[in-house]
């Protein structure tokens, strides 16, 4: 990594299970890791959710670049973290000697831009079934085709669980519980603990299409 | 090295759904971007200036591209892969910096317009949700975390609705912490995982194991919320319970609390709250019943045009149009702060529904 001696003074150390900020907080400022782990997490319903883990040298809560949004996820020092952190005012300065954080933050931007206009996409669809569809072709197109190999034609497996499809269709568990039974039945996904699976993509696709206005 | 593509007049650079690794820049010529609007529909034609870059959010982001690139004029264009890219805005900051800019403005434009599809009434608001978390954390004896959220919604929201009882919480989260440490001791909540041998709320005691002097200032307003009457008690924890989406539970301890009607200022909270629960429990008959009483018996409630909202969605919950139009019409009509969440909530209602 660049030299970031000269932004010392935008470093901050955090000890083991300190949290750096809390979800539903208003945040300004966000954060490059130097060093340690970090634990993303989210309540969700009794349970703390991990979302993700993350290290040097990725960026988080960069949303705070958003007036006054509140925090999406909790952030927790998983060891001794060292960060460098930023806001609104002054991240400037820090990309203007460190092309390589500019460059970084790019890319994360993009694709926070992107699941913005796709979530919006959803959210705007007014069937309920074609909102819930709609999140795995959402979740098709982001992850890929990483696992091509195993994968049966038009067959996909998502590692989501009915939560996270609610809280990307903008709809509550119960219903889209019911929703997903419903497509159960019709043998259009399968339902496990960890996963869902859709049986063929393609007929997601055109149900879709069939319910979105023009 | 970036490689120079011609293109003809009429021709297409990229299309809309392929999937791209190249990064444009325009040379000469003339190239529009045309894509529809995601919220109206609307075609928008965006014309690309020269020496400026195109493609750089999908190919970067590696997902399809948004929108067709038609060549207007003969145009030359510098095709980047994304690596070349990367190594050019090493010694380009100032471009990447300027897209940086440019990408937070529409990340913060298409994040707005998310908002305004999200909106819910019985959704828990940022509030609530921090003081949910910080009592997550204590019920589960994990104090530091508990100390820190709280002690953050004390900071965002001195006189907010929770501000009581998270002094309250605040301090037995501190008092826990110094007396046993983070993941130990008894359970400090109702609903605490991994039951003790002590049953029940232990009684913390402001003078037991005190905190560090440092938060000497906190104390103080710590000390008022160690004082909350029996009734603040109850309906804190029927907040507490409708955070929860426990609304049936919520429900009756909200009703307890009207019925014995002995401290105004919480009774009146309760019963607007009761009726929420109705609401949340999509009752909406008895949550028309229900808000119509308040109205009769107190026109003046601090939280009239909450109520007057809710009643205006229950009724088009029942597919009463004009009576739900009616009711959020009242709430854009009565006087008061122009940019309360009621009044934003009704108006958008209001227009969801054809308008006036």
């Amino acid at each position: 990594m660049a030299d970031l001696a000269a932004f010392t003074r935008f470093a901050r150390t955090y000890q083991p299970g300190e949290i750096i900020f809390s979800e539903f907080e208003p945040g300004d400022s966000f954060y490059l890791i130097q060093a340690g782990r970090v634990r993303i997490t989210k309540i969700v319903g009794d349970i703390e959710k991990n979302i993700d883990i993350l290290s040097a040298p990725e960026i988080f809560g960069e949303m705070a670049i958003l007036e006054g949004a509140p925090r999406s996820a909790t952030a927790i020092a998983l060891e001794t973290v060292k960060v460098l952190e930023f806001n609104r005012a002054n991240f400037e300065i820090l990309m203007m000697g460190n092309p390589q954080i500019a460059l970084r933050l790019l890319k994360v931007f993009t694709k926070r831009i992107y699941d913005q206009k796709r979530r919006f996409m959803i959210l705007t669809l007014e069937d309920p079934q074609a909102k819930i569809a709609d999140v795995f072709l959402m979740l098709d197109e982001t992850q890929g085709s990483v696992n091509q190999s195993e994968l049966d034609g038009d067959k996909r497996e998502f590692k989501v669980t009915v939560d996270d499809v609610a809280h990307w269709a903008g709809m509550n568990t119960a219903e889209v519980q019911t929703l997903l039974g419903h497509f159960a039945n019709q043998r259009r996904v399968e339902l496990y603990q960890d996963r869902i699976v859709v049986k063929n993509i393609n007929d997601f696709i055109r149900f879709v299409n069939s319910k979105r206005k023009k | 090295m970036p490689k120079v593509g011609t293109y003809r007049a009429n021709s297409v650079i990229y299309f809309q759904g392929d999937q791209g690794d190249r990064i444009f820049v325009l040379q000469s010529g003339r190239v529009s971007l045309n894509y529809n609007d995601i919220e109206t529909g609307k075609l928008i034609r965006e014309i690309i200036q020269t020496g400026e870059f195109f493609g750089v959010k999908s190919a970067l982001g590696r997902y399809p591209r948004e929108e067709n690139a038609v060549v207007l004029a003969d145009a030359n264009v510098l095709a980047f892969t994304v690596p070349e890219f990367e190594a050019f805005s090493m010694s380009n900051t100032r471009i990447i910096i300027k897209m940086l800019k440019v990408f937070s403005n529409q990340l913060r434009h298409i994040h707005k317009q998310v908002e305004n599809l999200m909106e819910n009434p019985t959704a828990v608001n940022a509030e609530m949700g921090l003081f949910k978390t910080g009592e997550y954390y204590l019920r589960n004896r994990m104090y530091s975390q508990a100390r820190y959220v709280l002690s953050r919604y004390l900071t965002y929201y001195p006189a907010g609705k929770m501000a009581e009882l998270s002094g309250r919480y605040l301090e037995m989260a501190e008092t826990a912490l110094a007396k046993y440490g983070d993941g130990k001791g008894p359970a400090p909540l109702a609903g605490s995982r991994a039951p003790s041998p002590m049953q029940g709320a232990p009684d913390f005691d402001a003078n037991e194991g005190g905190p560090s002097s440092s938060s000497a200032p906190r104390l103080a307003k710590v000390s008022e919320g160690a004082s909350l009457s029996d009734v603040a008690k109850e309906y804190y924890d029927a907040v507490s319970l409708f955070s929860q989406e426990k609304y049936q539970d919520a429900a009756k301890k909200f009703k307890a609390i009207v019925e014995n009607g002995d401290e105004s200022e919480y009774v009146g909270k309760a019963q607007f709250d009761l009726g929420r629960c109705l609401f949340a429990l999509s009752q909406w008959d008895l949550a028309i019943k229900h808000f119509t009483g308040i109205v009769q018996s107190a026109p003046k409630h601090p939280d009239m045009a909450d109520i007057l909202f809710i009643m205006g969605q229950s009724w088009e919950k029942k597919g009463d149009k004009a009576k739900a139009k009616a009711f959020f019409s009242k709430v854009l009509s009565m006087p008061g702060d122009e940019d309360s969440s009621a009044r934003i909530k009704a108006k958008k209602a209001f227009n969801a529904l054809g308008g006036a």
